[in-house]
């Protein structure tokens, strides 16, 4: 086991570099350099290319990667043009918000779609399974920012219930916190819930037929511990697996729902780095994301040895 | 399995009623004292990208820097060049000398007091740094008389001197000297004036918190403009950065925002009905549609003669903006309503809208068929719209036109380069002399012809205001006729306030002293 995750986390180190060399040479390529958004719409060229030079923007593409990576390996990511911090220190600011965020919206998903797709696989066929089936295909279809829009304006701005936008960090008090993050965590968690919830039911369905769920049936059981844990227990891989994908993609993929309630979170900082060509923050933010979801992933295949033993990682 | 979905249930109506407790809780926002709101939240569309108001050409610097920091002078609210810092001034005889006395007993907000080394280094650097100073005030030099005089020194007799020094687009904000021998080609790393707020906290992409500075000295007068009385009527002011437009108008009208800016053309329909939102609209500057002049079928006179023919400026703005109540079509460069450089001149070619017309003027020109490239972003979308509407009526008068649209940053290097546009449209705030203007610049379009040259220096060697502004005629003129730009429409800027706000004043920037909300 842990040479399996010891190899895994080796394995990042080629995925790392080929993700960077690839981001590098993309916002290389494309035009205008950081220059063009700290000077404004009526820079002249010479103005905009001075600029540029001086922040070294002008050099070679080997020559501004290779000083980047020799900073890299001494711990310095580069410094953001903009922000007036080190990238480090920005990832740090900006990822608390989108991990906040990413927790609340995958607990309410969970509270919800777990539930409804075990009772949705148990009632096969009858009003509460097509019910739920065809609302979470609602969901699947539903764009995010629509929703985000929605409960914007019936939360917010109709019934004035919760603030339409606006972050406040746990320093504030946990409510307070919380408060701030309901609307963003609903629209994020619906949408992710609908998912998780018809991948609960089809593994559900995959077992709940099978022949020890009758044979613990006929042991005498109780309907629930059948279901719950016999049922479950062994839909759980599938399950997990989902899980994961959708905090991963909660952790990196936050960047319209953030814009809309203007949550100053990871997403925000990608776009407005791309925005503004601030290249070494997208280069940052882009190795850190590959980085988390790689790491959600391998604590996903841990998980699967926790609940099904005989998945044994690493064995042939 | 009933008594465990029973107990889930129960689990869950209980997470959400604290969560609706919590709704309920008390606001972060907008602390209270007395009949009066403490904190003015203002919701703005962007991070600045710093707040070095010299060096920087962004309104959003510009008005939030002109809470922390003075000039010398500031435009009343008659648009007069006004005195702030300064006290008094004389002009030398032969007129290239101004003898600038500036206020005593004046502090930053570092505690130092103003002083001449202070005004020197300060104005030196605007010079060289702020795009609209360095072409009108070049070669000019600042020195020091004694500790509270100045002069400035110019190689002619400008006689636009004192609106220069009072111009609010890049404007001479005054810093303590040590600030400004620390700063490097990035910009000023610390941000310290004499304004009546001082920079608290700077939250990058959240807000930046300007606090109400205790010891400001009022300059003299009522407030007027960027002049006059300046009371931090609300202690604190926070400029949120809300890029969604979307998000800063629901904020205003759920009260979570005192005031926002950048409202768009279609919300702004939607908020007149809004008996709780007040709405504020100022023309603010020109929508313009720029020609390369120098390559290709481009530089041909007559090509650019039939392109301007076929423009139906009306139209074209009402897709801009989608309002009439937002724009006015109008051939002048500069405000409409300014008497000095206000001017229709070029009208005879402006507005025609005549696609058959242009069809024929096109082909006695020699055009034939060849691609005329429209370089657009649509990060701004009024820029945006209106080019597709461009283009479609070139398309209607024959020509070949192809949009090649991308994002702001690429935009701006293709619109640098005269081998990768045609036309181009921008849209560009009023300059307070039409010597500042973008279009008269060789380096913003690539616009090459003596006349220009000879119009600028005509307009600022004038002997008179009325030949002054005579040359400007000339020379606006010319730019139509030339086929070198085209102003499309004047744009309004809006802004939504709620409606119990006081004290607001939509002037160049929107000023925040003075502002108070009711608790």
């Amino acid at each position: 086991m842990l040479s399996y995750i010891l190899k895994r986390i080796l394995s990042l180190i080629p995925t790392l570099f080929i993700v960077s060399i690839v981001v590098f040479l993309v916002v290389y390529m494309i035009p205008g350099g950081p220059a063009t958004a700290i000077l404004g719409m009526e820079a002249t060229a010479d103005e905009i290319a001075a600029l540029n030079a001086e922040l070294g923007f002008d050099r070679p593409f080997l020559v501004q990667y290779a000083d980047w990576l020799g900073g890299v390996f001494q711990g310095d990511w580069g410094q953001s043009y903009f922000l007036d911090m080190s990238v480090l220190e920005a990832i740090n600011e900006y990822f608390w918000p989108t991990l906040s965020l990413a927790i609340f919206a995958e607990l309410i998903s969970l509270l919800l779609s777990i539930p409804l797709g075990i009772i949705a696989a148990y009632k096969r066929g009858t009003v509460a399974d097509i019910a739920t089936v065809s609302v979470s295909l609602l969901g699947i279809a539903l764009p995010g920012f629509l929703l985000s829009m929605f409960l914007m304006l019936f939360f917010g701005v109709t019934l004035k219930w919760l603030p339409v936008a606006g972050y406040a960090p746990l320093s504030k008090g946990l409510l307070t916190h919380l408060r701030y993050l309901v609307l963003p965590a609903l629209s994020l968690g619906l949408v992710q819930a609908a998912y998780i919830t018809r991948m609960t039911r089809s593994s559900m369905l995959d077992v709940l037929y099978m022949n020890y769920i009758r044979t613990a049936r006929a042991k005498g059981l109780k309907e629930a511990v059948v279901v719950l844990v016999y049922g479950l227990k062994n839909a759980a891989p599938t399950v997990l697996t989902v899980i994961g994908q959708s905090f991963g993609s909660l952790v990196t993929g936050t960047i319209v729902t953030e814009s809309i309630f203007n949550i100053p979170g990871l997403g925000q900082l990608t776009m407005s780095a791309i925005t503004r060509r601030d290249v070494f923050v997208i280069q940052g933010v882009v190795l850190f994301i590959t980085l988390i979801y790689v790491l959600v992933n391998l604590a996903v295949d841990i998980f699967y040895g926790i609940v099904d033993p005989r998945i044994q990682l690493g064995r042939k | 399995m009933k008594l465990n979905l029973k107990r889930f249930l129960a689990l869950a109506l209980s997470a959400c009623m604290l969560l609706s407790a919590t709704a309920c809780g008390s606001s972060e926002q907008g602390s209270t004292s007395g009949e009066y709101k403490t904190e003015l939240n203002i919701a703005i569309n962007a991070n600045p990208p710093s707040l070095d108001v010299p060096a920087v050409n962004s309104n959003i610097v510009g008005g939030i820097g002109m809470h922390i920091y003075e000039p010398l002078f500031a435009l009343n609210q008659d648009a007069q060049p006004t005195a702030v810092l300064a006290e008094s001034y004389e002009v030398s005889s032969d007129g290239k000398t101004y003898t600038i006395k500036i206020r005593e007993g004046v502090k930053f907000h570092n505690g130092q007091e103003l002083t001449a080394d202070d005004v020197v280094a300060s104005m030196t650097r605007w010079l060289e740094k702020s795009s609209k100073a360095a072409p009108l005030l070049g070669g000019s030099t600042f020195a020091k008389v004694d500790d509270h005089t100045i002069t400035m020194t110019m190689p002619e007799a400008y006689s636009d001197a004192l609106s220069v020094l009072a111009g609010n687009i890049q404007w001479a904000a005054i810093m303590p000297a040590s600030v400004v021998e620390a700063a490097t080609e990035e910009g000023i790393s610390e941000y310290i004036g004499t304004g009546p707020y001082k920079l608290a906290e700077w939250k990058q992409d959240q807000y930046v918190h300007l606090t109400k500075y205790d010891e400001y000295q009022q300059p003299e007068g009522e407030s007027s403009g960027f002049t006059g009385k300046k009371e931090a009527a609300t202690k604190d002011l926070y400029f949120r950065i809300v890029t969604d437009s979307t998000t800063r108008v629901a904020g205003v009208q759920t009260g979570e925002y005192d005031i926002v800016e950048g409202v768009s053309s279609e919300q702004y329909a939607d908020l007149t009905t809004d008996e709780n939102v007040a709405l504020y609209t100022k023309t603010a500057g020109t929508l313009n549609l720029f020609f390369n002049t120098t390559v290709g079928i481009m530089a041909n006179e007559g090509v650019r003669d039939a392109i301007m023919m076929a423009l139906n400026c009306d139209e074209i703005s009402l897709g801009a903006y989608g309002d009439e109540n937002l724009y006015v079509v109008n051939p002048g460069w500069c405000n409409p309503a300014d008497a000095q450089w206000g001017t229709e001149a070029g009208s005879e070619v402006y507005n025609k809208g005549d696609a058959e017309g242009a069809k024929k003027a096109a082909a006695a020109a020699g055009y034939k068929g060849e691609e005329i490239v429209l370089v657009t972003t649509p990060d701004y979308p009024e820029m945006y719209n209106a080019t597709l509407v461009v283009s479609q009526q070139l398309i209607e008068a024959g020509f070949n036109a192809v949009v090649k649209e991308s994002d702001f940053a690429t935009f701006m290097e293709r619109r640098a380069d005269v081998n990768q546009f045609s036309l181009f449209i921008t849209s560009n705030s009023y300059n307070l002399s039409p010597v500042q203007l973008a279009v008269v610049g060789q380096a913003w379009a690539g616009l090459d012809a003596p006349e220009v040259a000879e119009g600028l220096s005509a307009i600022r060697l004038a002997a008179s205001a009325e030949d002054s502004r005579a040359a400007w005629e000339d020379l606006q003129s010319f730019l139509y006729e030339y086929g070198a730009a085209c102003v499309l429409g004047h744009y309004s800027g809006v802004i939504a306030s709620g409606a119990e706000v006081e004290g607001f004043n939509y002037f160049n920037f929107p000023v925040y002293w003075n502002v108070k909300v009711p608790a």
